[in-house]
Order: structure tokens, then sequence, then C-alpha cells
């Protein structure tokens, strides 16, 4: 008898499903927004042109500013790619497809999480290399950059190993910042199938009240934290900046996890 | 079988339907009428799983249609009065969405479509209303389904496209399946349809099939006027009456005529179907 949770044959069908009508509705969008560096290249040169009569290309910092301002811009986008469920005519579509909730949930967070990320990545960066070889002016590439750097790193590692900090810490910070990138997207895909309309203004929104909230606790409580900080000799801080971060990691992913259960919790009992 | 069971449903404080009982079995064609409002369209969408019933209970098959367990979702096909338009060839959309349904068939698909006189690879989103509809209708019936809700079906059609939807309907579903259609076009839908439900404010008024219903009503068409007449429409060529049939004599429904005669008298027809 087969699953009605969770079949592999069935799932593997309809992830294929998800994925064609992913790439029929928002491969443009995506690829515009990997090509974003493209773009603003384009724009940079020929207002240099224009302006200073030379060919000056955006520079390393400029680039970067893009590569965040591309990443701000995708996380954002999550709010559309799944947003026709809140249509009356395509969300009842959707619904009557057969598979269940929950394959229909993981092949959401499947191209949510990591096929568009990936998509984006690859445009992205590709470009930006194919500029970099194409125009010397601009200097080397985010990724070619970004290798330079972990170089410089891997030779520091000998030093750096005697900072406790970097020890105890380091692994912390770096998974929160993925699981943090990962939230975001959870929370714009959320937004997206919870909103019928306004679904990026009401996410913003929201984050915004969040951050007014967060900062009013963070006011109170980090003084209070920090002032305990000062008086612990530098293996006892090292290992309580540490023990922070271990919380804010586990916090983090909790979060992530909630949001997760939000939007399987949405699909589950989705109604039109 | 389909049996609802003291289905009650609102939006917001209006109670749509309330305490709503009835059955439906497989192997019919069920025409499914009542005026705009009644709730025909929430009734579907109750069915087919879309909403969840505030009280009362939906059971197909022994299932809950509104778990929208993927075993039950292959065997039933909604298709809304309004279709969504797909950005994708005919047969690319029924060669991707077929692949899940477990019963599609390709050749079933486009045999319907040609029949519609659709192209097969016309783009959907540069269809017209009655073409696009038409596509759905082709890919509703070739999903092989044991339960079809349809909402006005007929609409957006052209004419000689609802002649080919009627020849559809009844050539290309199983005795196995059973087929409910809400509708207002009555006339377009007359000689398929059988059994009729139809649903009044908050309830179900009659749940017939045309034997049953020509058992108890007559429908006359001469132009002498019965005494007993619940329901009287003067045509070009004479008149449409139906009155009680105490002696079951036989005679051809006359749909509207009869949906306005219970229209009329809805205590009095109720008592007399639910006999």
């Amino acid at each position: 008898m087969t699953s009605e949770i969770f079949n592999l044959k069935r799932f593997w069908n309809y992830f294929l499903f998800d994925l064609r009508q992913m790439w029929r509705n928002h491969s443009g969008p995506a690829v515009f927004i990997g090509g974003l560096g493209v773009i603003v290249y384009v724009v940079w040169v020929l207002l240099s042109l224009l302006f200073t009569q030379s060919w000056t290309g955006p520079s390393l910092g400029a680039r970067i500013m893009i590569l965040f301002t591309a990443l701000i811009i995708l996380v954002m986008y999550q709010s559309r790619t799944y947003g026709y469920l809140t249509d009356k005519k395509k969300g009842a579509a959707w619904l009557m497809i057969p598979a269940s909730s929950f394959e229909k949930f993981l092949s959401m967070l499947l191209i949510t999480l990591i096929v568009i990320p990936l998509l984006f990545v690859t445009v992205f960066f590709l470009a930006d290399s194919l500029i970099c070889l194409a125009d010397p002016t601009v200097g080397d590439s985010l990724v070619g950059t970004a290798m330079q750097g972990m170089n410089a790193f891997a030779n520091k590692v000998p030093e750096l190993s005697d900072s406790l900090f970097i020890n105890l810490s380091a692994g912390s910070i770096v998974s929160i910042l993925l699981v943090g990138f990962i939230s975001n997207l959870l929370y714009f895909l959320l937004c997206g199938i919870c909103f019928k309309r306004y679904k990026i203004l009401g996410g913003i929104g929201i984050v915004f009240a969040l951050e007014v909230l967060l900062s009013i606790l963070f006011n109170i409580f980090f003084p209070i934290w920090s002032e305990n900080l000062v008086y612990l000799d530098e293996v006892s801080a090292a290992q309580m900046v540490s023990h922070t971060f271990n919380w804010v990691l586990v916090i983090s992913i909790l979060i992530a996890l909630g949001l997760a259960a939000c939007i399987f919790f949405r699909i589950k009992t989705i109604k039109h | 079988m389909i049996t609802v069971n003291n289905l009650s449903f609102n939006y917001g404080q209006k109670e749509v339907l309330k305490d709503i009982s009835m059955n439906v079995r497989e192997g019919s064609i069920y025409g499914f009428l009542g005026e705009n409002g009644v709730g025909k369209t929430t009734l579907l969408t109750l069915l087919s799983g879309l909403k969840k019933p505030r009280r009362g209970s939906i059971d197909v098959d022994g299932r809950d249609p509104f778990q929208r367990e993927p075993s039950l979702l292959a065997e039933q096909f909604y298709l809304p009065d309004e279709v969504s338009p797909v950005h994708a060839k005919a047969i690319d959309f029924a060669r991707e969405n077929g692949a899940l349904w477990k019963n599609f068939d390709m050749g079933k698909f486009t045999a319907i479509l040609l029949e519609f006189e659709v192209d097969l690879n016309q783009r959907m989103d540069s269809m017209s209303a009655g073409q696009l509809k038409k596509t759905w209708v082709s890919f509703a019936l070739a999903c092989n389904a044991r339960h079809y809700y349809m909402d006005e079906p007929t609409n957006g059609l052209d004419i000689p496209s609802k002649a080919q939807f009627r020849k559809a309907i009844t050539k290309y579903t199983t005795e196995e399946a059973a087929v409910i259609i809400s509708t207002h076009q009555v006339r377009d839908l007359e000689n398929i349809i059988d059994p009729i439900i139809i649903l009044d404010k908050q309830d179900v008024l009659v749940n017939a099939s045309l034997q049953e219903i020509t058992s108890k009503l007559y429908f006359d068409y001469r132009a002498e006027l019965h005494p007993d007449a619940l329901y009287v429409e003067n045509t070009p060529g004479g008149s449409i009456q139906v009155y009680p049939n105490p002696d079951g004599a036989d005679s051809k429904v006359h749909l509207e005529a009869f949906f306005n005669a219970v229209h009329a008298h809805k205590a009095l027809v109720k008592s007399m179907f639910n006999q």
C-alpha cells in the first residue's frame, strides 16, 4: 500500500513538475537578479564614458555592494516564487495535484533553499568572472578575491589557532550567518503563501516591527551582558562570548525550524 | 460513494450551508442546480477538499476530502468555473501535469482536444476563454478520475462546443465515475444529467433521478391549463406546465420548468420527494 505522506516515486514526479513550473515562471527573474552585476557594469561603464570619457568598470567594493543588494532582492523574491498559492484559481489547481502536503512542502524547500540560490550564485559569479576576464579595469573577480582571502586565512591559521576566541566562536558565527540566510528565505516564502496582497511590503513591515522590538531588548540586555565581560579574564571572556554565540545559533536554528513548520502548517490548512 | 452528513459551512458570520445531507453514487452524471448564492460552488469546493466543513462530515469512499490524501486526489478532479491560463502549450501542460495523475491517458487527451478542435501546440496563455476551458475539460476527462466536480463547465463555450462537451462527457467517463455538474445552463446539459440535485438556501430540496421526478410530477406541453398546476410557462408553441402525477403517467422532464416548480412550492415538492 502506498503511503499517503511520502512516496519516493510520487515525490520525484512532483518535484520534477514543480521544478519545470519554477523554471517556466521564475527562471527569468532569477537570471535577472543573478545578472544584476552585468546590468550595473554596463550602466557604470556608460556613465563613466559619458561623464569622465574613460572606460571604468565598478570597483571590487562596488561589486560586493551589488552582490549584497542582489542577495537582498533574491531573499525578498521568495515571496513571489509560490505567491500564486493565495490566488483562488491557481492555488486551487495546486491543492488538487495528487501529492501529499509533505511532498509539496519538501519540494518547495528544495527549490527555495537550494535550486534558486544555486541558480543565482552560478549566474552572478559566472557573469562577474566573465566581466573581469573581458575587462581588466575592474580588477579581480569576486570568486578570485574570495579564494585569495581564503588562502590568506589559511596561512594565518597557525597564528589564529592561538586565538581562543577564533577557536571557540568561528564555527558558530559562520553557522549563524548561514542559518540566518536560510531563515530569511523561509520567512519571505511564508509571507508569500500567507499574504494575498503586498507580499513583499507586508514581509518588510513585520521585519521592521521585529527589528524595533529586538533593538529595544538588545539595548536593555547588552549593557548588562557586556558589563560582566569586562571583569572576566581572557579565557573566561572568550568562553562566555562563545557560549552566547552557541545560544544565538540554537535560537537561529529554532527560528528556521519554526518558520518551516509554519510553512508546512499553511500548506496543510490552506483553503480556497 | 460520496456521503454528506449534516454539513454546515459559513463565510464569517454568513451561514451558507446548514445541515446538508445527501448521497452521490457512482455511475451517474448529477445535475447540481440552484439559484445564485445558495452555495453550489461552496459545496463543490467542500466535496473536493478545498474547504473544511464547519460542522458535519463528508465521506468519499471512506476518506475525508479535506485531508487531501494523494490517493483520493488522484481519483478526483475539480474543474472551477474560471480556469487559469498556463504559460505552456496544451500538449506540454498535459504531459507535465498528466504525469501526476496515475490514470492519465495522453491518447485520450489528444482525442478529446481534437474533437474540441483545439490545437495541441497552441500556448494556453494565448487561448480564448472557451479554448482554455476546452483544454481543461479535455485534461480532466483524460485523468480518468472517479469523482468529477465541475462548476459551470459550459460557461464560455460556443454552441458547437456545448454539443461536443455533452458528447465527451458521456463518451469519456466510465461507469465507475460520479460526475457532479453545477450549472445554470440546464438546457446545455438537459439530455445528459440524471439525477438532479436542487440546492436551496441551506437545504437540499431534491435529490432524485429523472425517473423518480416523472413518477411524481407530470410535464404537460399542451396549452390547456391543469387546475393543480404547480408551474405554468407560456411557450411560443403552447405552454409547459408541471403538476402532481398520482397515476404515474409518462412524460418528459423539462428541467427549467421543474426547477421553477420546485422553487415556487419548496415545502410541497420537498415532502413529495422525501416520502
